[in-house]
């Protein structure tokens, strides 16, 4: 559905994208992750055929983004990282103004959506917060019902509710066999929606990663507190990975073995058990560190 | 061309062209209204612009006060219509181009099946649009104002006047062009509006000095406002035929000068056509 081969842009300041390539099927979700500065966003700018790139290309659809620029589009969503509409409009006219321009007629999807996010769409766009200007964006990616979507950082400036009520939209879009392509740094988000992410850091491809497979190897810590230090150091010296121990309390490391763990601790009598999530961007930034140690 | 943003752009820049199309028409009006009273002196007036050195009544188009069109021709076209033509030129241009590039707009437009040229052409034709606004609207007071102001009375020939405004939009159809082109070929609006604004008024400015002084005349033919000569319409020497052809973007044009009241006698003006029609379709093709 889409291919970017080597993709290759240096800017006059030196920095830039090199040698991005990856691709994502029909119907994925695909996750694009990175720091700020790492060429997220210029990547994406390629994609919609917006800048030239010095080497490589970008294929949606089959057609090369740069040279086919106002044909790949058709079909197309697309929510610009730093949201800049035409001033002097209220929300509900640009929104007609992008309609009027991707010739579209059905309104009724765009009246569900505006509904969906709950804000006002009669506002005038300077009036509007961050967050508001976001959702319009929002709109404006889905409401022509596009086969392809890209996001860049959808979820900036979105409240947990709003950004829960995004993540429901993409997994239904998902759902109706859709493609899209997010970017972010938030990594719970992609974790939440995409099958498979890319990693950027200063314009290269770190690594492209299946989220179900990271999530396998993905740790979690338990702390578990018992009633005597004595329960505590039985338990520690069962076989369990013992990452830290202090009287009665233990934290012990669990990774995939949920029921050994469970069997371990029910021998003894337990006060209290915390749960420790080592989320995906640990699990990143130890590739990042590898990465970095290695060169 | 796109039906929906040529639409929308209207929309938002309406409001800048009327008050720009008001302020002209009003201003007009304010000529004709003072008219009457310099027709009374016209012969004391011709005599201190005769006391003048020459390059400064050439410099500021005093070319007579015996019609309204050649009053008007000096007062207005020949000074306040070129700045304010001149300001609407290297603003929306740049508005039009640079600054939706550079504040990111812009993207929108191409998330659509849009084609890049197609939306440049767009542009253009919306600055073209607001020209022809405001000088429709000037046009149309002139008019008004002859007709309301004038009657009969006073000598005013509409065909001339309507030339005028004819050689005003030709030119700065060119003027807008290049503008458009800096605009369409930068991806930073100070860097735009900076740089077309002073190409348009060093243009001027050469064009200004080089009439003030016959020593450095030559500076005029760097100028495109060398072509725009509205003393000479109403001094009967009718619609120099180099100027439409530097409009439509003919190579050079070798015109001798003539004795206008304001031109000097004899002088062999070189006179460069306008790469600026050119440039406007080449603008639309440096953005593809």
């Amino acid at each position: 559905m889409l291919t970017l081969e080597h993709l290759t842009k240096t800017f006059k300041s030196g920095k830039g994208i090199r040698d991005v390539s990856f691709s994502v099927r029909r119907g994925e979700v695909f996750g694009f992750l990175g720091p700020n500065g790492a060429g997220k966003s210029t990547t994406i700018r390629h994609i919609m055929g917006f800048m030239k790139p010095d080497r490589g290309r970008a294929i949606l659809n089959g057609m090369d983004t740069w040279k086919r620029q106002g044909e790949v589009q058709s079909g197309v969503g697309y929510l610009p990282g730093e949201i800049a509409f035409i001033e002097g409009m209220t929300g509900r006219e640009f929104l007609e103004f992008l309609s009027g321009m991707q010739r579209v007629r059905d309104r009724e999807r765009r009246e569900r959506l505006i509904e969906r996010l709950q804000f006002d769409a009669d506002t005038p766009i300077r009036k509007m917060s961050k967050g508001m200007k976001q959702k319009v964006g929002i709109v404006a990616a889905f409401m022509h019902d596009p086969e392809v979507v890209i996001l860049d950082e959808p979820t900036s400036g979105l409240d947990p509710l709003m950004q829960k009520a995004f993540v429901e939209l993409v997994l239904e879009e998902k759902a109706r066999g859709k493609t899209l392509l997010m970017s972010s740094h938030s990594f719970p988000e992609i974790e939440r929606t995409c099958d498979r992410a890319a990693i950027i850091k200063d314009g290269a491809i770190v690594t492209i990663a299946d989220i179900h497979e990271l999530q396998r190897m993905q740790r979690k810590l338990f702390e578990v507190t018992f009633d005597t230090a004595d329960e505590a150091a039985a338990f520690a010296a069962s076989g369990l990975s013992v990452e830290w121990m202090d009287g009665n309390r233990v934290r012990v490391a669990v990774k995939g073995d949920y029921g050994r763990f469970a069997e371990e601790t029910s021998k003894r009598r337990v006060r209290n058990i915390d749960l420790f999530t080592q989320n995906l961007e640990d699990i990143f930034m130890d590739y990042y560190d590898r990465k970095g140690a290695g060169a | 061309m796109s039906a929906a943003l040529y639409k929308q752009m209207m929309r938002v820049n309406l409001k800048g062209f009327l008050n720009y199309a008001f302020g002209s028409a009003f201003y007009i009006f304010l000529m004709f209204w003072l008219y009457p009273g310099i027709a009374k002196n016209t012969e004391a007036l011709d005599d201190i612009v005769a006391t003048m050195p020459e390059g400064v009544g050439r410099a500021f188009s005093l070319n007579g006060f015996d019609s309204a069109e050649a009053f008007i021709s000096g007062e207005y076209y020949g000074l306040i219509l070129v700045l304010i033509l001149a300001i609407v030129s290297v603003q929306l241009s740049t508005q039009l181009m640079a600054r939706m590039i550079d504040r990111g707009s812009m993207a929108y437009l191409l998330s659509t099946p849009t084609t890049r040229v197609r939306i440049a052409l767009t542009q253009a034709c919306v600055l073209v649009s607001g020209l022809l606004l405001i000088l429709g609207a000037t046009t149309l007071a002139g008019f008004a104002g002859k007709a309301w102001l004038l009657g009969d009375r006073y000598a005013f020939d509409g065909g001339r006047f309507v030339l005028l405004n004819a050689a005003a939009f030709l030119m700065f159809f060119a003027v807008a062009g290049i503008a458009f082109l800096v605009s369409a070929a930068s991806s930073d609006e100070k860097r735009a509006l900076g740089l077309s604004g002073a190409i348009v008024f060093g243009f001027y400015s050469l064009d200004l000095l080089g009439k003030l002084g016959d020593g450095i005349a030559w500076m005029r033919g760097l100028s495109i406002f060398s072509l725009y000569r509205p003393g000479d319409i109403v001094g009967g020497e009718a619609f120099p035929r180099a100027r439409l052809r530097a409009a439509r973007g003919d190579r050079v044009s070798l015109l001798r000068g003539r004795h206008t009241g304001i031109q000097t006698e004899g002088s062999a003006a070189l006179i460069r056509s306008s790469p600026a029609p050119s440039a406007a379709r080449n603008c639309t093709k440096r953005a593809a």
